[in-house]
């Protein structure tokens, strides 16, 4: 019984890095219609910075959080602006292999910034644990679980009252109408960019402090895929549940079957998510014939 | 006089080509290839070898993608059945390499029926991501299945022997691999102008379309993955034989973005394109690791360091470039100049 609970525990904390990737996703997802193949290697860059200002500036907890949402934000605009604006309006097939193509260049670059090694993210705080009864708690994954929560019901309120957040909205339902409401869609469309790389950043702070850095990071996107696919593309707060529920799948097929079902645990999810419910368990179902 | 390039039966439509100068360069070029082992060191060898695996492989994807608009993210996963295929049949089994390569394109065919089922009711992300996921579930599953696998150790290779031929030097297997990519070529070539092929073609452009008008979308969507992994699977037990060792490790993520990168570069949807595209990007890391050395001598420190970093950045940039400012490919720039070059001086 505790070891399951135990499972279930370190399950929801690592869903919940998870759930943030794919809530970053998500939101890309919803703006401008595209999947970011580069979601992974985005996080792992500003973890990498955060670790850089860490060792370089200062260990503080806020003066690295800081720093490392800024530049998450800076990272966003800039690929949007230089990357993708120029791609807009072509087909999906060339923006998606524009992001594919990003990917494995932000992936590389990480072995000529910095290097190959693994390293510790350490700022003090985030690995003692806390006992409640006979289980352990770790206070970093208390504190994932928390930022994911407290961010689905803030990127809920954004989208359900804030101008801004209507404004999005109408760009993902239909952008030429949007356009003739005088809403600015590049603008829209760099917000996005810059929430959804803000969101990854702080994942990817958040993993490293808890396991380590090191360039396989990149990977993380790629388990943060079925979560999204789970809660469904376009629906934002589905996709930070759905990496919950995946966190927690993983981690039992890692403890009752075998570690290689733990790592492909996911991709079987997405296979049978999308034979059944396409769309996701949250998502909006497209109509379409043929 | 004739004005212009008519023609006047359904037979010269579908022509491989009308006009005898491609004849004549084509048998020109096949001629160089032939005696190209006689002449080229063994450095210049081994790209020669590497592109004609290369040409098959990317042929394979080209009939899913190029012809019929499916994106496959996960083509690296046929590309390492087949050369499990090949090499458990025959290092394992110790059956004849022709068993081995009948093996190595059953087996992904076979395994492409289960990752085309999905792509019947999933288009354009949803499938790529589903392709994703099944070279992801290959892999583990080669690594778990350890008696048939070896599992993370890998399976080595000889070199085989066919009809009482020995292809254990390079220049034979240059032969046997030239074989392979004019087999692929030919067919893909073939396949294009047949009814299967315009079928194909009608359910990228417009799958509601094909539909009205008797295409059955199923059936053929699901040829197209069986006779892609068929290719593919081919070129994954060469590329097997030519590392002489079949494992994991060997067929890393990176290959199903080159085969996408070449289909970018030569421009989706053509043969000569993919023939086009494979040589551009092949010799791409070597063309430009000579470029950087005439700079200086610390780049090419760089190069011998982090050569797989340096290779997966210039793929992704020439992905980008290319998507941007030359979208048609290659084959695009190629049809421009040869406009440019009848028509001059008028704008056409």
């Amino acid at each position: 019984m505790q070891y399951l609970i135990q499972l279930l525990i370190s399950g929801l904390a690592v869903g919940a890095i998870y759930g943030l990737i794919a809530m970053a996703f998500a939101v890309i997802y919803k703006s401008t219609g595209l999947v970011n193949f580069a979601q992974g290697e985005m996080t792992m860059i500003v973890a990498y910075v955060a670790w850089t200002i860490s060792t370089t500036i200062s260990g503080n907890v806020f003066v690295v959080a800081f720093g490392a949402i800024v530049a998450a934000v800076l990272l966003g605009l800039v690929i949007e602006r230089v990357v993708m604006r120029p791609m807009l309006g072509e087909p999906v097939f060339s923006t998606v292999m524009v992001t594919i193509g990003l990917a494995v260049i932000l992936r590389s670059s990480i072995n000529f910034i910095w290097d190959a090694y693994p390293h510790a993210l350490d700022l003090g705080v985030g690995r003692h644990v806390v006992r409640i009864g006979s289980i352990g708690v770790r206070t970093g994954q208390i504190a994932v679980i928390t930022t994911l929560l407290l961010l689905i019901a803030g990127i809920w309120a954004f989208f359900r009252y804030s101008k801004f957040g209507i404004a999005m909205r109408a760009v993902a339902a239909d952008d030429r109408t949007a356009l003739l409401m005088g809403i600015s869609a590049p603008r829209v469309h760099g917000f996005a960019w810059a929430a959804s790389s803000a969101i990854a950043g702080i994942a990817g702070v958040f993993f490293a402090m808890s396991y380590d850095l090191s360039p396989a990071m990149f990977q993380l996107g790629l388990k943060a895929f079925p979560a999204t696919i789970l809660g469904g593309l376009d629906a934002v707060l589905g996709s930070g549940l759905g990496g919950l529920l995946i966190g927690v799948t993983e981690n039992l097929a890692g403890g009752y079957v075998s570690s290689g079902m733990k790592e492909v645990a996911g991709f079987l999810m997405i296979i049978i998510v999308l034979m059944i419910r396409p769309f996701g368990i949250f998502g909006e179902r497209d109509i379409e014939r043929v | 006089m004739r004005t212009g390039d008519f023609k006047q039966s359904y037979g010269e439509l579908v022509a491989l080509t009308d006009s005898p100068p491609v004849w004549l360069w084509s048998a020109v070029l096949l001629l160089a290839l032939i005696l190209a082992p006689f002449f080229l060191n063994a450095y210049a060898l081994s790209f020669l070898i590497m592109i004609l695996i290369t040409v098959v492989g990317a042929l394979g994807l080209n009939i899913l993608t190029g012809y019929t608009g499916l994106i496959s993210l996960g083509h690296v996963g046929f590309l390492v059945t087949g050369a499990y295929a090949y090499a458990v049949a025959v290092s394992k089994y110790g059956l004849p390499p022709i068993a081995g390569f009948v093996a190595a394109g059953m087996v992904p065919a076979i395994a492409s029926l289960v990752v085309g089922a999905p792509s019947l009711r999933l288009k354009g992300l949803y499938l790529a991501i589903t392709t994703l996921a099944f070279s992801f579930l290959i892999n583990t599953l080669i690594l778990e299945a350890r008696w048939l696998t070896n599992g993370a150790r890998g399976i080595s290779l000889q070199r085989p022997t066919l009809f009482g031929i020995s292809f254990d030097s390079d220049a034979a297997f240059t032969y046997l691999c030239l074989g392979f990519a004019l087999l692929a070529l030919l067919a893909t070539l073939n396949i294009r102008r047949s009814r299967v092929g315009r079928a194909l073609v009608a359910i990228r452009d417009n799958d509601t379309a094909a539909r009205v008008m008797g295409i059955n979308l199923h059936a053929y969507k699901l040829l197209a993955f069986v006779t892609s992994a068929f290719i593919t699977g081919l070129a994954g037990a060469l590329y097997g034989i030519y590392l002489s060792f079949v494992s994991v490790e060997g067929f890393p993520f990176l290959l199903s973005i080159e085969a996408l990168a070449i289909l970018i570069v030569g421009g989706l949807g053509s043969a000569l394109g993919v023939v086009l595209g494979t040589i551009f990007i092949v010799l791409l890391p070597e063309v430009a690791r000579l470029l950087f050395n005439l700079f200086s001598a610390q780049m090419d420190a760089m190069f011998t360091t982090g050569a797989q970093e340096l290779k997966s950045m210039l793929y992704g940039l020439v992905i980008i470039l290319f998507l941007r400012f030359q979208p048609r490919g290659l084959v695009g720039a190629w049809h421009d100049i040869k406009r440019c070059w009848v028509n001059w001086p008028l704008r056409y």
